[in-house]
């Protein structure tokens, strides 16, 4: 039987801290190494550690694992290699989900390039942390307990339902924030780009079946807020 | 120890522990002498001022008759400022009591008996010093002018020109480049004084004696063979005899030598030294920041946030003891030192009030020993400074927490808490890293509630942000140092609260006009 999985190509610090954090989202991770007898004898993590070549055509990636569902990342600290693991997984998998990493500017484009899903670019990320910090500390504050931490605050995506009463409304003419204490900051378009809720472009937005917005608030708030709308889709 | 002797050192050290006395020495010396001092400048200026409106004077005065006011106001005025000016400097120089304290205490602990006058001796010594410096002599001759009656000395006038020297620092690093090349203008004055010499006993043996030349006295010869090797050549003067015009062919070549030879002293000295001028420069420059942030290493991370940083008001400075990263963050127009942040030395070069000017110190470089060592020693001179640190590796957390960092970014871990986030709640996370980052036009501001603001709007109710399509966010209270999230209506505005808004760029600027519009009551 197929898994549903993360695949964590790389092994390394980067690689355990992405293990630790979606283990509760994923029951099966796999760390897979370039030099898998040395790393599997100094592995001390509680993930398996399998062994990978660059020149793979991932047999048994297509017989156990559940493509479509996975989750792929691509960490390897060698830019070119990390580039190359990225273009052949993608041939290989064309719906599986990559994620990459890269430590500059060009490499991020080189690995958009190369079919990734999303880049997160290391050096610019935590520089941006660094700036918000200086420049916006009480934001930087908020947003990382929002996203981060496991405070009570949080952001989620909620979906109406078919037989919500607000369905046929004007999104501008509702206050859900006096009403349930939660705060709608977008709509996510069917594309999975989202719409700020103030844009132009959703002022008039009629709400309908299916659509998906962002909320914040607490845990409390947004679960009724769920009860009444729709239903959750993180 | 004889009583004149006790009494004389018990008034050194009444001098010595006497704030009052001290308070008015240190100002005289910040005045006069620290570059550091905000209000030294003011006192330069005030004399520069002076000097040139006393050459002014001597100017006008030479072909008419200038007002007997100006005239007392340049011999009597200017001068009595610049005496006191000479008797502050002769005071401030050095410390009377404090040597003859050091000489009893010396004396004491030896054993030995005090001798008044040696210890007398020692001081005059120090105060004499001063007195036969060239600044100090240039400041002496300032003031001879005073003395009108004697009318060469009027002359002197022109000796307060010299004293622009003190007052202005190009002057004084103009000076001490050439003087690290004293050596080489040393040989330089030799061979000149030789040519010199020689060149004009030689023209004037081979002229003198014809009647049709020009050179008839050795001041003749000696003026025509400096106007010569200085390549100046007027030609009031010159060699008429076939013998003199061959010592001049000599004295011409000589005088192109010369003149080479003074320019490639002059050039290697400054190109020497631009370096260091340079830095000097940026020092004082830095010291007349009232607020920057200081940058600790000058990696691919320090880049990318000066990049970001950019747009803010607040100026970056960037500290690396590597030659070729200060260099890449000057080029990216950034004030650098090239001094190691690590050591305590480059802060007392610098000359900066860590508490006072700098808003955050930013531990940037990309290895955790660098880090810790620079958090450390500038947790050692400051401790109050906010302190951010880059960690490489989590096992050093620590130690970083340990030597006095205040934040700590660990993008390892953040590269955890970003792939939690992309598989939990991908468009979420997309959300808030847009509004983050100021995509679509649209993003997250603190709007800092001010006095007039909080006079203007009492409650939350009378914020109108809907109206301006901004979302309030939440309040974060100064009173409690917490963010209330979505607060009520009938929450109160004070002064020192934060509001986080979200919004469309131009909208936020309306309603940040609208806030601080008076609302009639």
């Amino acid at each position: 039987m197929k898994n549903r999985a993360a695949l964590i190509f790389g092994y390394n610090d980067y690689a355990l801290e992405i293990a630790k954090n979606i283990r509760d989202e994923y029951e099966n991770i796999y760390l897979y190494s370039l030099n898998s007898e040395q790393d599997t004898l100094k592995n001390r993590s509680d993930f398996e550690v399998k062994s990978f070549d660059l020149s793979d055509k991932w047999d048994e990636l297509n017989e156990n694992i559940e493509i479509e569902k996975s989750i792929a990342f691509c960490v390897l600290e060698d830019s070119a290699e990390n580039i190359f693991l990225t273009i052949s997984l993608r041939s290989s998998f064309p719906d599986l989900n990559i994620i990459a990493l890269s430590n500059n500017k060009q490499t991020a484009s080189k690995l958009q390039m190369a079919g990734a899903n999303k880049v997160i670019p290391l050096v610019q990320t935590t520089a941006e942390m660094i700036a918000e910090m200086l420049q916006k500390p009480i934001i930087k504050e908020v947003f990382h307990k929002i996203l981060f931490q496991s405070g009570t605050l949080k952001i989620a995506q909620v979906k109406i339902d078919e037989k919500n009463s607000y369905v046929g409304k004007k999104i501008f003419d509702i206050d859900w924030s006096k009403k349930y204490g939660v705060m709608v900051l977008a709509l996510v378009n069917k594309d999975m780009s989202s719409e700020f809720i103030y844009s132009s472009k959703i002022k008039h937005h009629v709400v309908d079946k299916d659509d998906v917005f962002i909320v914040v608030g607490y845990e409390t708030d947004i679960k009724e807020f769920e009860k009444i709308t729709g239903s959750r889709c993180d | 120890m004889n009583f004149f002797t006790s009494l004389v050192v018990d008034f050194a050290y009444f001098l010595n522990s006497s704030q009052a006395y001290q308070r008015k020495k240190r100002f005289f010396y910040d005045i006069l002498e620290n570059d550091k001092y905000q209000y030294k400048k003011y006192f330069d200026i005030f004399m520069i001022i002076l000097i040139f409106s006393s050459v002014a004077i001597l100017i006008a005065e030479v072909k008419s008759e200038i007002n007997i006011y100006l005239k007392i106001f340049n011999i009597y005025v200017i001068s009595f400022i610049f005496f006191i000016e000479y008797m502050l400097r002769f005071w401030i120089s050095s410390s009377v009591s404090e040597i003859i304290i050091n000489k009893s205490e010396h004396a004491a602990a030896l054993g030995r008996k005090f001798y008044l006058y040696k210890a007398l001796l020692s001081a005059a010594k120090v105060k004499l010093g001063f007195v036969f410096s060239i600044k100090a002599m240039i400041d002496l001759l300032a003031i001879l002018p005073f003395f009108h009656e004697l009318r060469l000395l009027r002359l002197f006038v022109i000796f307060r020109v010299f004293k622009l020297f003190r007052y202005t620092k190009s002057f004084q690093a103009f000076t001490s480049v050439l003087a690290t090349k004293k050596f080489e203008f040393f040989i330089l004055f030799i061979f000149s004084s030789i040519v010199v010499f020689v060149s004009s006993v030689l023209v004037y043996v081979m002229e003198a004696q014809n009647p049709k030349s020009p050179i008839n006295t050795l001041f003749d010869a000696l003026y025509w063979s400096i106007v010569t090797i200085a390549t100046v050549g007027y030609g009031d003067i010159v060699a008429v005899t076939t013998e003199g015009r061959i010592v001049a062919i000599f004295v011409i070549i000589a005088g192109i030598s010369v003149l080479a030879f003074t320019t490639s002293i002059v050039v290697s000295a400054f190109t020497e030294k631009l370096d260091e001028i340079r830095e000097i420069k940026t020092i004082d420059n830095i010291r007349r920041l009232k607020h920057f942030y200081l940058i600790c290493g000058y990696e691919s991370v320090a880049q990318e946030v000066v990049r970001k940083l950019k747009s803010t008001k607040t100026s970056i400075i960037v500290l690396d003891e590597d030659a070729q990263r200060v260099e890449n963050a000057k080029k990216d127009g950034l004030m650098a030192i090239n001094y190691d942040p690590g050591d305590i030395e480059s802060y007392k070069k610098i000359g900066i009030d860590i508490d006072l000017q700098v808003e955050a110190i930013l531990c940037l470089r990309e290895s955790d020993i660098e880090n810790v060592y620079t958090t450390l020693t500038v947790r050692s001179i400051s401790k109050d400074v906010n302190i951010i640190s880059l960690l490489m590796d989590d096992a050093n957390r620590n130690k970083l927490k340990f030597a006095g960092a205040n934040e700590i970014f660990y993008p390892k871990g953040l590269v955890g808490m970003i792939s939690k986030e992309l598989t939990g709640r991908p468009v979420a996370f997309e959300v808030i890293h847009a509004l983050r980052n100021d995509y679509y036009g649209v993003n997250v501001e603190e709007i800092l509630v001010d006095d007039r603001m909080s006079k203007n709007i009492l409650y939350i109710s009378e914020l109108n942000s809907a109206k301006y399509r901004i979302i309030l966010l939440g309040i974060y209270k100064k009173s409690t140092k917490r963010f209330f999230f979505n607060p009520t209506e009938s929450t109160m505005l004070e002064s020192g609260d934060y509001l986080l808004v979200i919004g469309n760029y131009t909208f936020m600027r309306e309603f940040e006009k609208h806030l601080h519009t008076k609302i009639k009551r």
